[in-house]
């Protein structure tokens, strides 16, 4: 008996052993499984397509998890139909928001298995995944049908390193300010045309009982975003951190301190909602879609939401340029938000499929999202009436304002290097807590920004 | 035999009774090397799962890198900059240890009191000690959601603040997340308050073990109530109470998803501990070996904590037996 069972305790021992060994040689890396990279079965398809016999599937990240959401519609129409098309190929939906994503994508290509299509941002926050090879050009792919016509003029430039254009984005924003007219009219307020009256709109507001300004300050991005517009204007035009880069200025130059007191000029007049840094994204924006505050500042993206929402009923919200700051800037320039963007492995095991895919899925982008009445703010120029198509008024007026854009700056995590950036979100957010001086904050990027250089 | 004594020792002692106990029990006679190979397939999980991904961080706490690309090899400088030069770093540790101590020195001693309570006056305490465990099963993204409201400003109907206002108290108003000088005690609260049933359940089930006998033979010798509770409670439900009383440093230690659902570290690193300014570093600023420095780090602080907590009771542990 004790030798069977030590026979057994043997065999079993080696079994487990050999089963757990997959363990050890993976990577370290959290304990991600579900997604592995594209694999092939060779079971031969009876329906006899023409092409291949070979079942193929494609890895889909995304960022449009939302069934509410227009862009998800228009994703699984689009997937839909080109699975019909080409019975042997299945595309697998790997839908994040976008918070999700980032993280797993930062997962997956620290052990070099990134899925067959994912999602990236534009310019800074590109540059390390395209520094580790990780993405594979996609200069051929865009000739194919035309596909790079389609592009707004400039556009593909935020996602071209080398000559090589490696992503292909879904957007092309602009950050305006949504207002709530009736709100405005009860506070007997105006549109704000410069930075200083913008301020004054906000205490009479504040003294009717309304919250001027609804941010969602959680996310930190939210307030960076409206200080480097702030910013955009005292600088007097677009460029400001490309000279910090380029070693022409430092963060402590008059035109970024003066940024700091205008911008703490305005939270300390009240403009933001009560308890601002523990609202998220989603919970500062409902408060202005439920009619609860009278100002909102955000990308052009924002405006689908909007529209259908409580506050946005009977073209109840209307949008304005953000201001000049002391007769500093132009309204014309605007912070631009080229939008994520479909990135291709550059060790896709089928990534002549995938290209051909992302070409198809580019190609019919444009027309989807404008049947699915999302077409507002999208990289490619769409052929179509919008205003008879249905669009509201708010939409047709975000559209003019696009055709007034001359330039602008983008946001400050696509400028600078990840590290620079969280310093400089920590810092902006720090300011709806508590008053410092501007000299301090300035201080405070131009350390952050050379240690991280 | 040592039996009752042995049972309540927990695993992180070894002492010499207990490998007696483990040889009294080898009853079978069978070979070291079947012992070894049933233990084989947990040592090789462990080793897989904790031991070997420890080695890695403590390899990458050394590096360079950005998770991505390229990494270089710079020794210790990661912790040079960790303690010398990390503005965060030091503030965030302080949280920490200030959210184990009210964990250790508050929360657990009311779940001690309150489980003394429970045994010795609800007759039918399971369903009581089921509901101060609720809240440990429940999400914490939903704790964190439900405490969020309640610490709302009064203008978006936070409950907390509209009873100070309905008590006429409006100067103790704060915006309880918001303010950095108080969130960090709003978010603290939170946690003791979620895993408080977490403790009653375990002293419980210590003082539950004790057996009745015990009591009975007290009671004749005049020690009753709380003076039976000093003398026989207190003392026999010294090893519990460390399980206990390590679980809560450690689980403070690594807190992380709370303050990230509640304040995601803001305003400013207010509320930064050590784990989310971990998580802030290696996936945020994309600096994997300063993240992982960190991590090893906690690591450390985690084992040298555990034995000296270990010592301590070790000490108690001999002055009552």
């Amino acid at each position: 008996m004790t030798k069977r069972t030590r026979m057994l305790g043997a065999v079993m021992a080696g079994v487990l052993a050999l089963s757990l060994a997959a363990c050890g040689s993976g990577s370290s890396n959290g304990g991600d499984t579900t997604t592995t990279p594209a694999d092939t079965t060779t079971t031969t398809t009876d329906n006899g397509n023409s092409n291949s016999n070979e079942k193929i599937t494609i890895t889909f990240q995304n960022i449009y998890p939302d069934t509410t959401d227009p862009k998800n519609k228009m994703l699984h129409k689009i997937v839909d139909q080109y699975q019909k098309d080409h019975p042997n190929i299945t595309i697998e939906l790997d839908s994040l928001n976008t918070d999700q994503q980032k993280l797993k994508l930062k997962t997956q290509a620290a052990s070099k298995e990134v899925p067959d299509i994912t999602i990236v941002n534009p310019a800074a926050q590109m540059q390390p995944f395209i520094d580790a090879d990780l993405f594979a050009p996609l200069n051929e792919m865009i000739e194919q049908n035309g596909l790079k016509d389609t592009f707004q003029q400039g556009i593909l430039d935020y996602y071209t390193f080398n000559g090589n254009v490696y992503a292909l984005p879904d957007g092309n924003n602009i950050a305006v300010v949504y207002y709530n007219k009736s709100l405005f009219e009860k506070a007997g307020v105006k549109v704000p045309t410069t930075f200083e009256e913008m301020v004054d709109v906000v205490k009479q507001l504040k003294a009717k009982g309304i919250t001027p300004m609804a941010i969602g300050e959680k996310d930190s991005w939210t307030g960076s975003f409206l200080f480097m517009n702030v910013l955009l204007r005292t600088n007097g035009g677009p460029g400001f951190l490309k000279d910090v880069v380029d070693g022409k200025k430092t963060f402590e130059d008059p035109a970024f301190k003066e940024a700091v007191d205008a911008f703490e000029s305005l939270i300390q007049a009240g403009a933001f909602q009560d308890g601002v840094t523990s609202f998220d994204y989603n919970a500062g924006e409902n408060l202005f879609k439920t009619g609860k505050a009278a100002m909102y500042f955000m990308g052009s993206w924002a405006t689908g939401g909007i529209e259908t929402s409580e506050a946005g009923k009977d073209n109840n919200v209307g949008v304005f340029k953000f201001p000049t700051v002391k007769g500093k800037g132009n309204p014309d320039e605007f912070m631009l938000a080229p939008g994520s963007a479909f990135a291709v492995s550059k060790d896709s095991k089928h990534l002549k499929e995938t290209l051909d895919f992302l070409n198809y899925f580019m190609l019919n982008y444009p027309k989807e999202a404008f049947d699915a009445k999302g077409a507002v703010g999208i990289a490619q120029t769409v052929d179509g009436d919008f205003k008879a198509a249905g669009y509201s008024d708010m939409a047709m007026d975000v559209l003019n304002l696009f055709k007034e854009v001359k330039g602008g700056d983008l946001a400050f995590d696509n400028t600078m290097n990840p590290g620079t950036a969280q310093a400089h979100l920590s810092s902006i957010q720090n300011l709806f807590v508590a008053k410092k001086d501007a000299s301090d904050v300035a201080k405070e990027h131009q350390t952050a920004y050379e240690e991280n250089k | 035999m040592a039996y009752g004594r042995g049972r309540h020792t927990p695993p992180f002692v070894v002492d010499e009774r207990d490998v007696k106990e483990a040889e009294a029990l080898n009853v079978l006679k069978v070979s070291g090397w079947v012992i070894a190979a049933f233990v084989l397939p947990c040592l090789l999980l462990y080793v897989c799962l904790v031991f070997i991904p420890i080695l890695v961080s403590i390899y990458s706490g050394m590096l360079d890198w950005n998770g991505i690309g390229a990494s270089k090899f710079i020794g210790f400088a990661n912790y040079t900059k960790m303690f010398t030069n990390d503005s965060v770093f030091w503030p965030a540790l302080g949280r920490t240890f200030l959210l184990a101590g009210f964990s250790m020195l508050v929360q657990v001693p009311i779940a001690l009191f309150v489980a003394i309570l429970i045994s010795r006056y609800v007759r039918r305490p399971n369903f009581l000690v089921s509901s101060y465990f609720l809240p440990v099963i429940l999400s914490v993204v939903i704790i964190g959601q439900l405490w969020k409201t309640i610490y709302n400003p009064a203008s978006m109907g936070g409950m907390i603040n509209q009873i100070l206002i309905g008590l006429g108290l409006d100067s103790w108003m704060h915006s309880w997340l918001t303010e950095p000088k108080v969130a960090i005690f709003a978010v603290i609260l939170v946690s003791l308050w979620q895993y408080l049933g977490y403790h009653i359940l375990i002293q419980f089930t210590g003082i539950q073990n004790i057996p009745a006998d015990i009591y009975e033979a007290a009671k004749i010798d005049g020690a009753e109530g709380f003076k039976a509770d000093r003398y026989i409670t207190l003392p026999m439900i010294v090893p519990i109470f460390k399980i206990s009383v390590v679980l809560s440093f450690i689980g403070s230690l690594q807190s992380f998803d709370l303050i990230m659902v509640m304040t995601g570290g803001g305003p400013a690193h207010a509320t930064d501990v050590i784990s989310s300014h971990m998580y802030n570093m290696s996936f945020l600023s994309m600096k994997y070996g300063y993240g992982s420095a960190i991590a090893t780090f906690l690591v450390f602080v985690c084992l040298l904590a555990t034995l000296i907590i270990n010592f301590l009771f070790t000490r108690l542990d001999k002055r009552y037996s």
